[in-house]
């Protein structure tokens, strides 16, 4: 009894120093942020985090951007972080950019949504799209692929970005620009005060136009299991000409055990057909950096013990998911066609 | 007495289950050149007990079309044993296997990616091993990313269990 008394007190002093204890905001910001943004904040598949952009940022703007994230534009929404850690990032920025937040009247602007639409249309939309889902490929700074802007406008119509940003803050932006981004000062354009205002109203109203994300089936398998009417080598053969007729370039065959054991214990009656056409690849690596950890595209022929020949092809619609980068879904729709064409051509 | 025990038990599980990687991806940047960081990831890989079974070079294709990382690979890994146990039980899972990293250069560092395994736990919800195995697949990435980050001269912060994909 003793004994329980005495852990369960050792215990409780253990869970009140972890609670006690503050969140490393820079271990989490390496854990959580690092990979897109960078150390020192100069972006890469992420935007920039620098501190010409967060002295116009209220504390509430950077903790919901990081909660909610931008859904459909890769920056995921990290809600099983506590509020603690969310804070603790949001200090950890502020110190790294050496600023301080920007407080904002919560109350939302009167403005003429007319008249914004066409301020928009003369200043805003070049950059940031006529729906104001950001013009361009991809997101973020990376280099690894030619780009049209240096930075990537922001989506000022996706939810994320509607439910993180006061009505205010959205004008201070406006009024101030983003010189190092390429966006000029409206105020120094000669924008008024109500002007920016009518444009606040205006982007408003489009972040209500935005469109539900599309949602996968919670069905859907992962991949796409098919029964091939053919043996082995004829099902190879047969895929193999399928992907040359669709303009493919095929990888010489890899086992799927090959590498993974010594030569002679692989097993040969499961094949990798690799193949890509780099034209459409590129198309989807400007806009999808990431797009590596499902390369290259890969039939597999597998041979079961009894004897049934199987295609194994990963469920595009599923993989696709993985991103939160709506431009992928749309050219990822036309490569799940693609797939299928061949799936049906091989088994006919 | 056991009331308060079990409450005290509890609120060290929710205190324990600390920071996860919010996407589907797991992701690390390291501050070193591909081409080193890649050797460095090859061999803590195999640390890990898993074989390289080879690795992809996107980048050389993919130059004529307008690439400009001068890395860009996918690095093939993982055991034997699991991929012969998972093919023979699920045949499905065979698109997923062997394991991959891809790795891009970006300025002189190096931004490494795979698929979070665990975001596979939904299509096996009845089946505890696979549970288990996507759980094991997303520490030993988790800590091999940390292995490379550290042989770049980074500090890695104690990362704390998790139970969310």
């Amino acid at each position: 009894m003793k004994t329980t008394q005495l852990l369960l007190a050792g215990l409780s002093l253990f869970i009140a120093g972890q609670a006690l204890a503050l969140p490393d905001g820079r271990a989490l910001y390496i854990q959580n942020c690092n990979a897109c943004h960078q150390f020192q904040g100069a972006g890469g598949i992420g935007l920039p985090l620098n501190a010409a952009k967060f002295r116009d940022y209220s504390d509430d703007y950077l903790f919901k951007t990081i909660r909610n994230g931008r859904p459909g534009r890769i920056m995921p929404a990290f809600q099983e972080m506590s509020d603690a850690q969310v804070k603790a990032i949001v200090t950890f920025l502020r110190k790294r950019t050496d600023t301080k937040p920007r407080a904002y009247d919560p109350s939302a602007l009167a403005g003429d949504p007319t008249h914004g639409r066409k301020l928009f249309e003369k200043h805003c939309q070049r950059c940031h799209g006529a729906d104001g889902q950001g013009r361009g490929e991809g997101t973020g700074v990376t280099l690894s692929r030619k780009r049209a802007f240096l930075v990537m406008p922001p989506a000022i119509a996706n939810p994320g970005f509607q439910a993180a940003a006061s009505d205010r803050l959205i004008q201070q932006v406006i009024r101030v620009g983003r010189p190092q981004s390429g966006m000029p000062s409206f105020a120094r354009l000669g924008l008024k005060d109500q002007d920016t205002a009518d444009l606040v109203a205006w982007i408003r109203k489009l972040g209500k136009r935005v469109a539900k994300r599309p949602r996968i089936a919670p069905d859907e398998p992962p991949s796409h299991v098919v029964e091939s009417p053919y043996d082995f080598d004829t099902t190879v053969a047969n895929v193999k000409q399928a992907l040359v007729g669709a303009n493919f370039r095929i990888f010489p065959d890899r086992y799927l055990e090959q590498g993974l054991t010594d030569e002679f214990s692989v097993n040969q009656r499961q094949i990798g057909i690799r193949f890509c056409n780099f034209n459409k690849l590129y198309d989807m690596l400007k806009i999808e950096p990431r797009l590596g950890v499902v390369l290259p595209c890969r039939i597999t022929i597998m041979e079961r013990a009894n004897g049934k020949v199987l295609l194994v092809v990963p469920n595009l619609k599923v993989v696709a998911s993985w991103f939160n980068n709506d431009q992928l879904l749309a050219l990822w729709k036309r490569m799940e066609d693609t797939f299928n064409d061949i799936i049906d051509e091989v088994t006919l | 007495m056991r009331s308060h025990a079990i409450a005290v038990v509890l609120l060290a599980l929710a205190l324990l289950s600390g920071p996860a990687h919010a996407d589907k991806m797991l992701m690390t940047r390291v501050p070193m050149k591909a081409d080193i960081a890649i050797e460095y990831l090859k061999s803590a890989i195999e640390e890990y007990g898993y074989a390289v079974a080879h690795v992809q070079m996107c980048d050389s294709g993919m130059k004529g079309f307008g690439l400009e990382s001068d890395v860009y690979r996918v690095v093939f890994f993982g055991k034997i044993d699991e991929v012969r146990r998972i093919v023979a039980k699920h045949p499905g899972f065979a698109a997923y296997l062997p394991l991959k990293i891809a790795v891009v250069a970006e300025r002189g560092e190096t931004v490494m990616s795979a698929v979070n395994p665990r975001t596979f736990d939904a299509y096996y919800p009845k089946d505890r091993e696979m549970k288990i195995q996507f759980g094991r697949w997303r520490n030993d990435i988790l800590d091999i990313f940390d292995e490379v980050y550290r042989a770049a001269g980074g500090k890695v912060a104690r990362r704390l269990p998790s139970n969310t994909p």
